[in-house]
């Protein structure tokens, strides 16, 4: 099972992330959106920062857990490399790992505008499948 | 959905019939030739039906021939909604808000600059912040990106980044009426406060371009564009605080489309009646946004005209600037009577067939992709008819940015333009196969439909030779 994968979007980027849990799935598409956004090979775990959220759904909360990491990169320059997240309910609280982003040493990747709701799902088979799309 | 379902209209217009998704109210156009039908996304057309389905749409669910998949509408999508019946809808604009194009004409010829054209881009990449979260050299107070976000580009003129006369070549005099700052969320601000004045990434960039083919002689001279001439091209929009205003009320509609108990065929269309409270806010914070990005390219600007003064000893003229993601309060004939609707523009520019600074259609930018020619075209009375007086925006996506990565190499691309004699700077050379010219469709076979189904008249080709991808 692949953590994650990118899919074919003519305008976008979309991926497919996957996990035998919900926390799993967290976890994972946080990690295919800092790819994203920079070459996590060069961020070191220096540093840790917590999200705590609560949502409508599960795809509500997936969205903003997404957009909170995007703004958490955006306005503090803070990479996240690792995170644990705990998802009770419809509420989210997570740890992660990473540091600030410094342009002497890391290499960004692509500029995410957003995260949208366009097909935005979390299905259970054996496994829980999460599509998401990004702007960028 | 697929291509069998679409009926031939005409020429360069297909009909995407009522029925052919339930709940559609009016019929889907799209238009494009016979060449890029072959480009059409069965995605695509499922989008122009779902749009179809909204509260108040009038006339056609319309689709540009730059069109592909977008999320929610589809890129190139244009839509007009009764203005006090109807819906606005955040994904009917983009995150983006007021993406769009700026073009700049300086007294440069091309042999002028041929032989300096490195230190030129080289002084233009130094001048203008670009590339992912780029920053400009602004330090703004609360007041002051109220004041933006009120008073879009005459902010930037009043406090001395350009001249009075640029805002009588902005669409909408570069400020969109109706802006409420009180709207905009904190975290909205937080991302535009540290962005106003750079160029970001993605897609957008600044390109030195020189004059190669006049059409229309009069437009041309109107708009003071002439054979050789060096023009500058800008294409950037509301930075962190666009996407995040759209971030903040697609997550409001949600609810509020249940509210007011719309159905909805995708979440991303997510819309609420214009006059409710919700719609409202809703485009306080969008127009601020728009405001934004007007004063962003208003301030990049400037700096441009630096470098063409301190380099050259030249000027550069604001020819026009329009938006391609918006959504406007405008008057349009449906039937017999003339109505208020907001038009959603995404990935589609205005054609207006009166522009009162020129006194003719309105000048239209078409950006190509990079390396490719862009296109000033003028707006029709067609386009009042056909179109809610739009257009197409660009070149339009064929290859996804996955397919572009895994099929191109930067070194390829960049060794493309070098034979071409275009020159490139950027700071994130692993994107440029994003944004290589196979990624899109033909920008040429783009321009002929709009201009041979009359919703713009071609005027002026521009051919690159310098640019700086953001």
């Amino acid at each position: 099972m692949l953590k994650y994968e990118f899919v074919e979007h003519t305008a976008d980027l979309t991926f497919k992330a996957c996990g035998r849990d919900l926390n799993r799935v967290f976890e994972n598409a946080a990690e295919a959106l800092e790819s994203t956004l920079v070459m996590l090979e060069d961020v070191a775990l220096r540093e840790t920062t917590t999200i705590e959220m609560t949502s409508d759904s599960w795809e509500d909360l997936l969205y903003d857990w997404l957009t909170e990491l995007l703004v958490t990169f955006e306005v503090n320059r803070f990479a996240v490399k690792k995170c644990i997240v705990n998802v009770v309910g419809l509420s989210l609280s997570a740890e992660c790992w990473g540091e600030r982003i410094d342009p002497n040493r890391h290499t960004l990747n692509t500029e995410v505008k957003a995260v949208t709701y366009h097909n935005l799902q979390i299905k259970k088979n054996n496994v829980y499948h999460a599509e998401i799309t990004l702007d960028v | 959905m697929t291509l069998a379902e679409l009926q031939r209209k005409g020429d360069y217009t297909w009909e995407v019939p009522e029925g052919t998704t339930p709940g559609m109210r009016v019929p889907g156009r799209i238009f494009l030739s016979d060449n890029l039908m072959k480009f059409l996304e069965p995605g695509a057309i499922q989008q122009v039906a779902n749009v179809a389905t909204l509260p108040g749409i009038q006339k056609w669910s319309l689709a540009m021939p730059d069109v592909h998949t977008g999320y929610g509408f589809p890129i190139g999508g244009v839509a007009a909604f009764d203005a006090t019946e109807g819906v606005l809808s955040p994904g009917g604009v983009g995150f983006d808000i007021n993406c769009g194009t700026r073009l700049l004409a300086t007294t440069l010829f091309k042999e002028e600059i041929e032989q300096r054209i490195d230190r030129f881009l080289t002084a233009l990449f130094q001048a203008i912040p670009s590339g992912l979260g780029s920053k400009g050299p602004l330090r703004l107070s609360d007041t002051e990106l109220n004041n933006v976000f009120s008073n879009g580009a005459k902010w930037a003129v009043n406090s001395g980044y350009g001249d009075p006369a640029d805002l009588t070549h902005c669409e909408s005099q570069g400020c969109l009426d109706g802006a409420d700052p009180s709207k905009v969320s904190p975290l909205a601000k937080k991302r535009g406060k540290p962005q106003l004045g750079s160029l970001g990434s993605g897609n957008h960039f600044l390109e030195i371009q020189y004059v190669d083919q006049i059409f229309e002689r009069k437009a041309a001279n109107l708009f003071s564009l002439e054979d050789g001439q060096v023009c500058i091209m800008l294409h950037s929009g509301s930075r962190g605080a666009g996407h995040q205003i759209c971030t903040d009320y697609l997550k409001v509609f949600q609810g509020a489309s249940r509210k007011y108990d719309i159905k909805l065929p995708d979440k991303q269309l997510a819309c609420v009646p214009a006059e409710s409270p919700e719609g409202r806010n809703y485009f306080g914070a969008m127009a601020a946004a728009a405001n934004y990005a007007w004063t962003n390219r208003q301030m990049m600007s400037f700096w441009v005209r630096n470098v063409v003064e301190q380099k050259f000893g030249a000027t550069a003229t604001l020819v026009y600037d329009v938006a391609h993601n918006i959504a406007k309060l405008e008057r349009h004939s449906v039937g017999e009577a003339r109505k208020e609707v907001y038009v959603h523009r995404k990935g589609a520019t205005r054609a207006f067939d009166k522009d009162s600074s020129y006194g003719i259609g309105q000048p239209v930018l078409i950006p190509g992709s990079m390396g490719t020619a862009s296109y000033v075209l003028q707006g029709t009375k067609k386009a009042m008819a056909a179109s809610f007086g739009s257009t197409c925006h660009g070149a339009g996506r064929v290859l996804s940015r996955k397919a572009a990565k895994s099929s191109l190499t930067w070194k390829a691309v960049t060794e493309n333009l070098k034979q071409k004699h275009i020159t490139i700077k950027t700071d994130h050379l692993s994107a440029v196969p994003e944004e290589a010219p196979e990624a899109y469709k033909p920008i040429d076979d783009v321009i002929e439909v709009v201009s041979k189904l009359g919703i713009s008249k071609t005027v002026a080709r521009l051919v690159p030779i310098g640019v700086i991808k953001g």
